[in-house]
């Protein structure tokens, strides 16, 4: 048996790979998946007063923090028995929304984007932010940072301090904005507006044009039948804030919808000796093996899963895209406003800026709400009403994100339990790899613009390697190992930036 | 607005022009000249040695931030957001643990030129510092016309904690004194 290493992540503990394991013909046997563990997160928690979390745990992730915030603020109005105001509800969603601007920007410019705009086959110093600004126009790259520089300012304010966020507090917002940081964020929203319509432009002319590209995203090479999951308001339609976990089956048919307080009734993680991963699944269908299909309890927590269990999205210019995207996989109609899922991992590209023109739309709506300068920003937590549990869950960048807490009588922790964005998708993840492997690798030697196409099918759920960060010089590194079935090197290739 | 239909967005590009805004310190910009000095501390206080590049830095503001036009910056990612960080001054200092393979609390100093990517200087949700570095120059960003990186070998990067390894606590005063001086002689003041 023969074994091939991609190591993205060549940190020198070197646990944070993915393994490709050949048969003796060659073919593709397994490909197992593996991101480094933090260790003592609980025990560095418990003891402490639980309303530290929010500050603590944004720091859990440099990339997305205000996803931290936000669930361990949820999940705090929880243990206090403490109900925002309506005011401070929609604060927390408008920096969330201006937050998931930037992140699905930089996401599609610098990592998704170029597999495409330059494309896939390119050498990996021009597959970059700076090849597509010099496909593109200068301008983008003006635009990027622009982009990211008026919604940082307007994540500062709202969220009291730049990068880390310090205003969820149990029971609301510590922060009010005034009338004139009002119009920052109208202005700033109309902007992403644009942006986000020449995003969906640019996608549509330089990949769905493309036969080539378009062939890559919808043939089987990416496809998986999963379970899909992503949080729903009351009219079922995609919200990133606040709403019911929702999960369809791989046809489309609502298998499930509960409260995140419900989370462990649904969730179940499987344990494999050969690794540490936990794989999340579906308790109800139940653990049948890195397999897809009905039968299997494995779902994705993508942009594109969201999009897949929503009735529509709940902004107009969001929702004609998504039905332009349905339509060009030509999937049936489900419901008047929902379509068969799409399960081809590529169109994760596509769905994200669908999001983030949803995000564009959904902060001008609650920019113009004009509850939105409410001095009446919190409610205080009634001693009479403490519960001392909470699970709090926001809808990540890369997935639903669960915070659970549970304290003492004096709010002191006792119990702290996280399902990240990311983890939802180890199992698909896996899968996508093994996939892509299978169809991709023919020989033992396999040349770097196929293991790029392999590094495609993880880059797609942007998985968080936020506390495994990268060491060696250069782009992201790919250490390729090809062993024969006893262990023994037979080649080994690295690709520096 | 629910339930609208609404045509499809017409393809017509928007004015960049228009949406780029106007510069700020310490934030990006275009067209602005560049001036102070920024120290920029890398790295996540909360996982033991990573946390060694906030420390030096915060360190070396104290002793100098009555003297100069000094700034101090926490990041915990690298790539756009630490090209960001610095635009606007004229020299930045960036300190970051590093995981080389050399005795922990090794202190290391890089020019931009020959530049090797310690720990959080790189996202993996973006790009490195050098195309970050040169995408900031594509959209007329003011950049600092020098920047120096600091590394601290570090042996402890994944556990949960506020306390550095021992070899890491040592290596602190020594790397504060290293990046105060040069600090000085850049500014002139040796």
């Amino acid at each position: 048996m023969s074994r091939i290493t991609i190591d993205p992540i060549t940190r020198l503990e070197g646990h944070g790979r993915i393994d490709i394991f050949l048969d003796d013909q060659g073919t593709v046997e397994n490909a197992y998946f593996q991101i480094p563990e933090l260790r003592g997160f609980e025990q560095f928690c418990v003891g402490r007063m639980a309303e530290e979390m929010p500050v603590i745990t944004n720091r859990i992730c440099g990339v997305c923090p205000e996803a931290h915030h936000l669930a361990a603020s949820k999940a705090l109005d929880s243990v206090f028995g403490a109900e925002p105001t309506t005011a401070a509800k929609k604060l927390r969603e408008l920096l969330y929304m201006t937050f998931f601007v930037t992140d699905h920007t930089t996401h599609f410019y610098a990592l998704g984007g170029p597999d495409f705009i330059v494309g896939p086959d390119a050498p990996s110093s021009e597959r970059n932010i700076l090849g597509v600004a010099r496909t593109v126009g200068l301008e983008v790259a003006g635009e990027v940072i622009a982009c990211r520089k008026r919604n940082h300012e307007i994540i500062t304010f709202l969220g009291g301090k730049s990068i880390h966020p310090v205003a969820g507090v149990p029971g609301g917002w510590s922060r009010a904005i005034t009338a004139e940081e009002r119009i920052q964020i109208e202005g700033a929203a109309r902007k992403n507006i644009e942006f986000a319509r020449f995003s969906l432009t640019l996608f549509e002319k330089i990949v769905l044009k493309n036969p080539v590209y378009l062939e890559m995203v919808t043939s089987d090479t990416y496809l998986h039948r999963t379970y899909s999951m992503g949080t729903v308001d009351a009219n079922n339609q995609a919200n990133f804030y606040d709403g019911l976990i929702r999960v369809v089956d791989p046809e489309g048919n609502e298998f499930a919808k509960y409260h995140p307080s419900e989370y462990r009734e649904h969730i179940a993680e499987r344990v494999e000796a050969w690794t540490y991963l936990k794989y999340p699944y579906l308790k109800k269908v139940g653990w049948k093996g890195l397999t897809d299909g009905i039968e299997s309890g494995i779902y994705t927590a993508t942009p594109l899963s969201r999009l897949n269990v929503s009735e529509g999205m709940a902004t107009p210019l969001a929702n004609a895209e998504y039905r332009r995207m349905y339509e060009t996989f030509g999937c049936k109609r489900i419901t008047a406003a929902r379509y068969e899922p799409i399960h081809h991992r590529l169109a994760t590209h596509w769905a994200r800026l669908i999001e983030l023109l949803y995000a564009s739309e959904r902060m001008l709506e609650l920019a113009l709400d004009p509850e939105i300068t409410s001095r009446e920003t919190r409610n205080i937590p009634d001693p009479a009403r403490f519960v001392g549990v909470g699970i709090g869950s926001v809808e990540a960048p890369r997935g639903t994100l669960t915070h659970h807490y549970e304290t003492d009588e004096r709010g002191v922790l006792t119990k702290v339990n996280m399902i990240v964005g990311t983890t939802n998708n180890y199992a698909p993840i896996s899968m996508s790899i093994k996939r892509a492997a299978e169809r991709l690798i023919t020989s033992s030697a396999p040349d770097e613009s196929i293991l790029n196409k392999i590094e495609m099918a993880f880059r797609l759920y942007d998985p968080c390697f936020s506390c495994a960060t990268h060491f060696l010089p250069g782009k992201m590194p790919l250490t390729v190992s090809v062993r024969d079935s006893q262990g023994g090197l037979l080649r080994e290739m690295r690709r520096k930036g | 607005m629910k339930g609208m239909r609404q045509t499809s967005p017409s393809p017509t590009l928007p004015r960049w022009r228009e949406l780029i805004s106007s510069p700020q310190r310490g934030e990006v910009g275009r067209g602005e000249s560049v001036s102070g000095t920024v120290i920029i501390g890398m790295g996540n206080p909360l996982l033991s040695d990573d946390g060694v590049g906030v420390a030096v830095a915060a360190a070396v503001a104290e002793r100098l931030k009555h003297r100069m036009d000094l700034t101090v910056t926490e990041l915990h990612t690298g790539g756009i957001r630490l090209m960001e960080a610095m635009a606007g001054y004229k020299r930045a200092v960036v300190v970051d643990a590093m995981l080389s393979g050399a005795p922990p609390g090794t202190l290391q100093r890089f020019d931009p030129k020959d530049f090797v990517t310690t720990k959080n200087t790189f996202s993996s949700h973006d790009t490195d510092f050098a195309t970050a570095y040169e995408l900031g120059r594509m959209a007329g960003v003011p950049l600092p016309e020098q920047v120096s990186f600091w590394g601290i070998e570090g042996r402890e990067f994944d556990l949960f904690g506020e306390r550095f390894t021992d070899e890491v606590a040592a290596a602190l005063p020594g790397a504060v004194n290293r990046i105060v001086a040069e600090i000085m002689e850049w500014e002139g003041a040796v």
